[in-house]
């Protein structure tokens, strides 16, 4: 049995006097694909962001990847960042004056050193090879999701972790990029977690987690 | 890629830039223009002040004896050392004798010197030496006198010898005797307006003192006193006494054209010296002031657009942030793009300042300006300061950015 990439122990986070996260334990083991559903404001992105290293605990233990990260600096979280984590946002988030391939580009230049061709072939396999040198804002929403994916998998990160990534799609995109993504993970075998208000977006994965006001409150395995 | 990316926000963002671009711009040209004109400002000041009377006496070294200088000498004022920095000299001889004119008799100091003396020196620029070039500030009722029997009298001394314009005045001593026509009635507001005043030639052979000179009045541009000038230049050490003679200090500059003089022992004068050092020292600081002055409001200009633009970017930092762009990888692509700007703004603005040095110059001084060297790498350097002084609190903001808050979706 190897190291769980993910795994907490009475994780918790507050904003204030908000407990956006009640104390949480939980596993996901390398290469598994979960699914995190919950009502609006439940914790869903809040545990993401804890998950990602985009935010800190307030208590409990978070390690992922063998990593406590609530040990790490700044800047060490920052590179656990780039070093292990991919993440798609629900808005595309891509730099609007950067073309797709300088979008991809910009994160290989923060992990290590630029390569246009890799990047290119990263967009090639999210299926944008003829979109290149196109700006942001000259791609559908579809187009410029895949963009995101195309940018969090460039360098091979180990988890990959989206905040309704398909959210603000229609459907024949969603499961334009919901195949993607599970094509990738074939090949590349990385761990991922989504969030996700939808069943059906839901039902792609291994399993499924319920929060309810920071609390998970049911768990459902769909395969293994 | 970091040009990429700088290349490209700039293309996105041109009026963010532009912004930037002129503030630092801006800075950069005033502090040229400012620190390009302070040299010129000093050295005409000088000259200006130069004008308000001698700073260096040359006397005989020895008092007792009646000594005397040579009129002789007087040339080789023009060969020393600090020849350029010495702007005039007029030479004095003394002699009290009894006047007589209208019936009235007054004693009173008989002053023979010259007034404006075309001097021809071997190997040396022609000029004109003598009391109208060292105190511009006389004023003269009638005019200078001509010829060798012409005299310029005191304004007291005319009024007690009841003398006016072409009026005779006898004059006799031990003897010896001599008549002037009054040329002018000379008024200065100080003891001269008790002397009569006539060529040097007439006057020696009046006393009987052919080729002799009692004093002479040097005015020099000098630096001002600092504690290195003030040092007893007899213990120093070679090349201490050798930094000391290269200082255009009004001590070194009487020392040189002591050496020139046979006999002679040269006095600074000090009030005019140091109060002259220290308006200098006052003018440049204020210059200085104005400059760091100006820089800092360009500075904030600076900080101030860049706050703006850095509330706009502040969701592609974010980004950065969380594909996990670190403080330094952050700061980079900042301060990449302020480096750009403000190398170009430097360039600009020290063209411009170029500019409007010679503008100043020749509205206020009437006269063009070379501008100096270092002047150029000055230019930029402060436009790096600026830059970076505009940057710090952006820059903090920029490094501050929670990606989470940002991104929130
Ligand atoms: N920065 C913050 N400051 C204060 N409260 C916050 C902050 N971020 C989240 N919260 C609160 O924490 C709780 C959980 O928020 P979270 O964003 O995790 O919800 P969510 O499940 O992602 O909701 P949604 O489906 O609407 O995105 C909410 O009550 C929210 O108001
Ligand atoms: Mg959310």
């Amino acid at each position: 049995m190897t190291v769980p990439t993910i795994q907490t122990a009475g994780l918790t986070k507050g904003y204030g006097d908000i407990c956006a996260l009640k104390p949480l334990d939980l596993q996901v083991a390398e290469g598994e694909w979960l699914s995190v559903m919950g009502h609006s404001g439940s914790g869903k992105s809040t545990l993401m962001n804890l998950v990602g290293g985009l935010d800190r605990p307030s208590g409990g233990s978070l390690s992922v990847g063998g990593q406590d990260l609530s040990a790490l600096s700044e800047d060490g979280l920052a590179r656990f960042r780039r070093e292990f984590v991919g993440i798609i946002f629900q808005q595309h988030h891509l730099v609007p004056y950067l073309s797709a391939v300088e979008n991809v580009m910009l994160s290989q230049y923060f992990h290590s050193v630029p390569d246009e061709a890799e990047a290119r072939l990263a967009l090639e396999r999210v299926g944008l090879g003829h979109r290149l040198k196109n700006r942001p804002g000259e791609l559908s929403g579809g187009e410029q999701q895949r963009v995101c994916i195309a940018r969090a998998i460039i360098n091979s990160p180990k988890l990959l972790l989206g905040d309704e990534p398909t959210g603000n799609l229609d459907h024949k995109s969603t499961v334009m990029v919901l195949e993607l993504l599970k094509e990738l993970r074939a090949e590349d075998r990385f761990t991922v977690v989504l969030v996700t208000h939808n069943e059906e977006v839901a039902a792609w994965g291994d399993r499924t987690i319920y929060l309810d006001d920071g609390v998970l409150v049911r768990e459902e395995r769909l395969r293994s | 890629m970091l040009f990429r990316i700088l290349k490209n926000s700039f293309l996105k963002r041109p009026k963010a830039v532009v912004l930037v671009f002129i503030s630092i711009a801006m800075g950069a040209a005033v502090a040229t223009a400012f620190l390009g004109i302070a040299g010129e400002v000093s050295h005409k000041m000088a000259l200006e002040l130069r004008s308000y009377g001698a700073n260096i006496l040359l006397e005989p070294a020895a008092v007792e004896g009646g000594g005397y200088l040579r009129e002789t000498d007087l040339p080789k004022i023009k060969t020393v050392f600090w020849k350029y920095n010495i702007t005039g000299f007029a030479p004095y001889l003394f002699g009290v004798a009894d006047l007589s004119a209208n019936g009235k008799k007054e004693r009173a100091v008989v002053s023979g010197t010259w007034f404006a003396k075309q001097l021809e020196v071997p190997g040396e620029e022609a000029s004109v030496q003598g009391i109208r070039g060292i105190a511009p500030w006389w004023e003269v009722n009638g005019r200078w006198p001509e010829g060798p029997d012409e005299a310029v009298v005191g304004a007291s001394l005319a009024k007690r010898l009841n003398v006016g314009l072409g009026s005779e005045v006898g004059a006799t001593v031990r003897g010896r005797a001599a008549r002037f026509r009054v040329a002018g009635v000379v008024t200065t507001g100080g003891f001269e307006e008790e002397q009569l005043f006539a060529p040097l030639v007439t006057v020696q052979d009046f006393l009987g003192k052919p080729g002799q000179v009692s004093r002479v009045l040097v005015s020099a541009l000098t630096v001002p006193m600092d504690d290195f000038g003030r040092k007893d230049p007899n213990s120093m050490s070679k090349d201490e006494y050798e930094k000391w003679y290269c200082t255009a200090y009004v001590t070194s500059v009487a020392k040189n054209v002591e050496e020139v003089m046979a006999g002679s022992r040269a006095k600074p004068i000090w009030q005019i010296a140091s109060a002259e050092g220290a308006l200098l020292k006052k003018l440049n600081a204020v210059m200085l002031l104005l400059t760091v002055l100006a820089l800092g409001a360009s500075a904030s200009a600076v900080s101030t657009s860049l706050m703006a633009s850095m509330a706009e970017r502040s969701s592609e930092i974010a980004l950065m942030k969380a594909m996990g762009a670190d403080r330094f990888q952050v700061a980079a692509i900042f301060l990449g793009e302020v480096l750009i700007v403000s190398t170009a703004g430097g360039f600009f603005g020290y063209l411009a300042g170029n500019q409007l040095a010679a503008l100043i110059s020749h509205s206020v001084f009437n006269s063009a300006i070379a501008s100096p060297l270092w002047l150029f790498p000055t230019a930029i350097v402060s436009a790096f300061l600026v830059a970076l002084a505009g940057s710090v609190a952006p820059l903090r903001r920029a490094l501050n950015i929670e990606a989470v808050r940002v991104l929130k979706g």
